[in-house]
């Protein structure tokens, strides 16, 4: 059932630039993921991942095919709700410590305060992170930085969870740590999760996975496109 | 690790000033811009005041009469003496001015005769008029034979006609018959005592003169000079060659090194009556105010233009420091970190620079229709360079002494912190703040303390001084103000995060108290864009304020010179009603929307004979534009009210006060003339309060009495002057068709004209040119202090905007964001600024007591430039945080990959 996709792109290329200088990042790509699906989206640096996931998280739009979310709806209204994105390096807001960056996504889509603090404190519980609760960004080291994250996807209990490299600048205890609490937590809330990495380590945990390489998608295993 | 062979090192600094350019632009350009105030200020106040001060000269000496009184001393040949004096270098025109002393003036008429008292007789020649154009006025009559002046006649009651006599001490007295009656305009200096000491009270000019001709003079007064030698003495006046240094000051030294030149040619036989530098020694200290206006309005501008670029260039500090880090991981030395700094603080400056001359001359050309503000070449070129130079240190000062702490203290680790949890600045743990507020007000205690005395210029000493001393009130003030506004802006964010969350709730909603704590967290960052603009318009106003009411009480000075819009002032000796035809065809005058008529005669206090002036209670406080600065012992409306309630009461000068141990309520018996019988009759008053200043009064003693009173005791309602409001339209042309109607039988001056001559003195200093770069630039600086600071600081944060856009915030919930810290920061900015423009205003408006004539009683505020202001820094705040809102409407891919 078509329905039944969380996120599906069709014939999807992404070119930036024009005439002799344009580049193309994605090409003539075709996937779709259903819910509680788990994908590692793997490739070479500069092989197109980034601006794929981009283009599936509705940050970006293709140049060429569609994207769409058909069990999830349009795009306008799925962020902050029902997709949620872990992006690479620091991506937690400075003047907002740890707890108030997990339930600002909350509060973006109108829970009241005490809901979405109490939902934050239990996302930071559960990724083991209620002693940095009040810290700011910039007190946290790298691997509490994006578990930090993760948990502001998660407070949001998002059906789609996309994340960019999101272990690239940690070392590997804390990538491990960071994977799975990923892992752990999408599942938990059966979400589907596309996480871009181009650590082999990391995507062998991963039941399915995407090749990329030169903007093109390569079904390697199976894979549920 | 990064090459250090000299050539290679050369080029990454191209590289590196290559890729700023091209990735940073946007940073660069902006501090380029506050480099670009900083240097068109400077050159443009510069040239500016160059170009004051070369004209000063000219406009100091243009109203003078005669250059020089050069007077014969006892013993000396007439003959050799005139021939030497003319002789003197730089003379142009000289002419033989004869005095002589006369017991007194009489005249009889219809069975009447008047005397007065003792007086001088001048004789000159048939040229002096020519030569002299500006010593006499004619009032009415003939313009040359024997001229008696207006006062005079007023008190003989003599017209054109009328037949005198002239009492010569130990001879019989000879008669003439009036041609002519005219004013002496400067009768001071023309009556001087030549070669009294330096610092002597300088002596009052007599009531009684006549001029005749220098042939009469010498028929009636050779004998008298024969008998009574110290009963006359004879003056050459001088015209010299006006070409002289632009300067006051080298003007000033250039004369009297040619005074004191003839003195020693005379050979003691003269000595000379130096008019002409006795201007220039009161016009180089109008110079030296010049050039402290320019310290105090033009500075200060400067030295916000360099803290803007200062501000500017610490907004992107996050990222030079992150790319420094980068640059370090990659090998850099501190010394090529620093290098790198340079670099680009000279590609700002240079640039800066460049636009800021090139503002200058846009400014130039608007303002004055020149490039160089009337300053020659290589003055214009010299404050150019200064201004570059200026620039130049103050992009190093913003950008490399940064880098270079930097570059030297700064971890790496530490490199990566972008809001911190940092104590309180030094300053704020030393109160410093407090510090330099409370040293203002001793400075300024201490300044007050000799009157506010800024401008020491001596008389008779070459050298002039200013105190620098009294500039640290001001300057300790605003900075102090500025570091009060950071401390209170600080404290309202870090302890206010409720507050701010109550205010901002109708922008931010359920994100109010997120966007509270976000804005706690970077109080720093807002205290410092509060205190930038505090400073910019602390600056801004205060320099508004003291422009207005510099202007307002050159215009209360004007009004005081002329009375009036127009003031028709009768010739002496005419009888003038209210209701007179005189009156009539002023009050058919089309365009004129109030007449008030005020008498003016000649009243004895005790000896001395003194102008009274006689006014109608009910109108004149509105009529004559009185203030209340101009009385002492009551306001303008309650002491006319009490002239009006009781009619004999009387206004006397404060020397009179002294002179008679007057305590209000005093009973004075004046002497004034009667209309009818012309013989001078007791009148009484009492003392009520004291006079300081009134419309068309002199600035010696005077009187102001009740008119109705003083007609009804002397029999004469006759009108001195009729003080004309024109609403403040049509002056000139008013001025002229009142001209045209009453021909010679009324003289007519127009506040314009009167302008002219009250400006002279500071005019030198045109604070009007001034006042136009000032303002302008304030207002620039104020726009630039807001919008570019908001908007660069916003913009160091388009990663920050581009996550909270890519979490899914909507337009309207990031404008919370954005709207909330841009209303904060200007909001409190222009709430502590305008309150420290205010004391501001009031201690440059003491501290520079000197420039104001007479003191302003309020200060005025100029209300359509402060809305200006005020909305230019909220249209630049709009401005910056549309702008904001709009890059972060749509995720930002290329900063969400960035980390």
């Amino acid at each position: 059932m078509i329905e039944d996709f969380v996120v599906r792109a069709q014939g999807v290329a992404r070119t930036f630039g024009h005439g002799p200088a344009a580049v193309v990042a994605v090409h003539g790509v075709s996937c779709a993921l259903r819910a509680g699906e788990q994908v590692a989206l793997v490739g070479a640096s500069g092989s197109g991942k980034t601006t794929l996931l981009h283009l599936l998280a509705g940050l970006d739009r293709p140049t060429v095919g569609v994207v769409d979310w058909p069990s999830l709806g349009h795009i306008e209204h799925l962020r902050p709700g029902p997709i949620a994105v872990v992006f690479q390096g620091q991506s937690l807001l400075p003047p907002l410590d740890a707890v108030e960056n997990v339930e600002l996504p909350l509060l973006l889509q109108g829970v009241d305060r005490h809901t979405a603090r109490s939902a934050a404190v239990a996302a930071l519980q559960r990724l083991g992170l209620e002693n940095v609760a009040s810290k700011l960004p910039e007190e946290l080291s790298g691997g509490q930085s994006q578990r930090v994250a993760i948990a502001r996807v998660l407070a949001g209990k998002p059906r789609l969870i996309l994340a960019d490299e999101p272990t690239g600048q940690l070392d590997h205890p804390s990538a491990t740590r960071v994977i799975d609490a990923l892992i752990e937590s999408a599942s938990a809330i059966g979400a589907a999760l596309i996480v871009n990495t181009h650590d082999s380590a990391i995507s062998d945990r991963f039941p399915f996975r995407w090749s990329m390489a030169g903007g093109r998608l390569l079904q390697e295993v199976a894979t549920p496109c | 690790m990064l090459n250090r062979h000299p050539l290679r090192s050369t080029r990454l600094h191209f590289t590196w000033v290559g890729g700023l350019l091209r990735r940073r632009t946007g940073r660069l350009a902006a501090t380029a811009v506050g480099v670009a105030l900083a240097v068109a200020l400077l050159a443009s106040l510069g040239s500016f005041l160059s170009a004051s001060k070369a004209t000063m000269t000219r406009r100091a000496i243009d109203t003078i009469a005669v250059d020089w009184q050069v007077e014969a001393q006892p013993g000396a040949d007439p003959a050799a003496f005139t021939a030497v004096v003319g002789a003197a270098p730089h003379v142009v025109a000289s002419e033989a001015v004869l005095f002589a002393t006369t017991t007194g003036f009489e005249s009889s008429k219809s069975g009447t005769t008047r005397t007065t008292g003792a007086g001088r007789v001048l004789g000159v020649g048939d040229s002096y008029r020519s030569a002299f154009p500006g010593q006499l006025r004619d009032l009415a009559g003939e313009p040359n034979g024997v001229l008696l002046y207006q006062q005079t006649a007023a008190n003989l009651g003599a017209v054109p006609g009328d037949t005198i006599s002239i009492g010569r001490d130990g001879l019989s007295p000879v008669t003439v018959i009036v041609s002519g009656i005219v004013d002496l305009p400067q009768s001071d200096s023309l009556f001087q005592t030549v070669g009294a000491p330096v610092g002597a009270q300088p002596q009052a000019p007599p009531d009684n003169v006549l001029i005749v001709p220098a042939s009469m003079w010498h028929e009636f007064f050779d004998p008298l000079v024969a008998l009574r030698p110290d009963l006359a003495h004879t003056q050459v006046h001088i015209r010299l060659d006006h070409h002289l240094s632009g300067d006051p000051a080298a003007a000033y030294s250039q004369i009297t090194g040619q005074a004191r030149n003839l003195e020693v040619k005379l050979a003691g036989t003269g000595l000379v009556g130096d008019n002409l530098g006795a201007t220039l020694a009161s016009a180089r200290s109008d110079a030296l105010y010049a050039q402290t206006l320019f310290l105090f309005l033009g500075v200060p501008g400067a030295v916000l233009a360099g803290l803007l670029t200062a501000a500017v260039a610490a907004s992107g500090r996050d990222r030079r420091r992150r790319e420094q880090a980068l640059l370090r991981t990659r090998g850099a030395t501190t010394r090529q970190l620093v290098g790198l700094a340079v670099s680009e603080a000279l590609t700002v400056g240079a640039v800066g620079s460049m636009l800021g001359l090139g503002l200058a001359l846009v400014v130039g050309q608007l303002a004055f229709g020149t490039t160089s503000f009337g300053a020659t070449t290589g003055a214009a070129i010299g404050w150019s360079g200064a201004a570059v130079l200026a620039g130049l240190v103050i992009a190093a000062a913003s950008i490399a002494l940064p880098a270079r702490r930097d570059a030297r203290e700064v971890t790496v680790a530490a490199a990566r912190q972008i809001v911190g949890r940092a104590a309180n600045p030094r300053f704020m743990r030393w109160g410093l703040d407090f510090i330099l507020l409370g040293l203002s007000i001793v400075v300024f205690w201490l300044t007050s303390r000799n009157g506010y005395q800024l401008v020491l210029a001596i008389e008779g000493v070459p050298s002039i001084s200013v105190s620098y001393w009294a500039f640290a009130g001001p300057a300790l003030l605003w900075a102090g103000a500025g570091l009060l506004s950071y401390r209170l802006t600080n404290l309202l964010v870090s302890r206010g995060r409720r507050l701010l969350g109550t205010i901002t709730r109708p922008l931010t909603g359920a994100l109010s108290d997120t966007v509270a704590a976000s804005m706690q967290r970077q109080r720093r960052l807002i205290a410092r864009g509060a205190t930038l603009i505090a400073l910019t318009v602390g600056f801004a106003v205060s320099t508004a304020v003291f422009n207005a009411t510099y202007r307002q009480q050159a215009e209360v000075d004007a009004v005081l010179s002329n009375g009036a819009d127009v003031t028709v002032t009768t010739s002496p000796g005419a009888t003038v009603a209210p209701t007179s035809p005189m009156a009539t065809i002023i009050g058919a005058t089309g365009g004129i929307a109030h007449v008030e008529p005020i008498q003016h005669r000649f009243a004895y206090v005790g000896a001395d004979l003194q102008d009274l002036f006689g006014v109608r209670a009910s109108s004149i406080v509105a009529a004559g534009r009185l203030q209340n600065g101009y009385f002492q012992g009551g306001t303008a409306g309650q002491l006319m009210a009490t002239l009006g309630a009781k009619p004999d009461s009387l206004l006397v000068s404060a020397e009179t006060v002294h002179d008679f141990q007057l305590v209000p309520g005093d009973a004075i018996t004046l002497r004034l003339q009667d209309g009818v019988t012309k013989q001078y009759i007791d009148v009484p008053f009492h003392y009520i309060g004291v006079a300081k200043e009134f419309p068309t009064a002199p600035r010696d003693s005077f009187l102001i009495a009740n008119a109705d009173y003083v007609a009804a005791k002397t029999g004469s309602d006759t009108v001195g002057a009729f003080l004309i409001d024109t609403g403040g339209n049509n002056v000139l042309g008013i001025a002229r068709s009142l001209r045209q109607q009453l021909g010679t039988t009324a003289t007519v001056t127009d506040i314009a004209e009167s302008r002219k001559v009250v400006g002279s003195s500071l005019t030198a200093v045109d604070l009007g040119g001034l006042t136009q770069v000032e303002l302008g630039f304030a207002l620039a600086l104020a726009a630039a202090a807001t919008g570019l600071t908001l908007w660069l600081g916003l913009n160091e944060r388009r990663r920050t905007f581009a996550i909270a856009t890519a979490l899914g915030a909507s337009r309207r919930q990031l404008g919370g964001f954005v709207w909330s810290e841009a209303g904060v920061v200007t909001v409190a900015g222009l709430a502590t600024g305008m309150v420290t423009s205010w004391a501001l205003s009031v201690m440059l408006v003491k501290v520079l007591h000197g420039v104001f004539d007479p003191a302003p009683e309020s200060l005025a505020v100029p209300w359509l430039y402060l809305t200006v202001v005020v909305s230019s820094a909220v249209v630049s705040t709009v401005i910056a945080g549309a702008a904001t809102i709009r890059s972060a409407r749509t995720p930002n891919i290329e900063l969400l990959r960035t980390s």
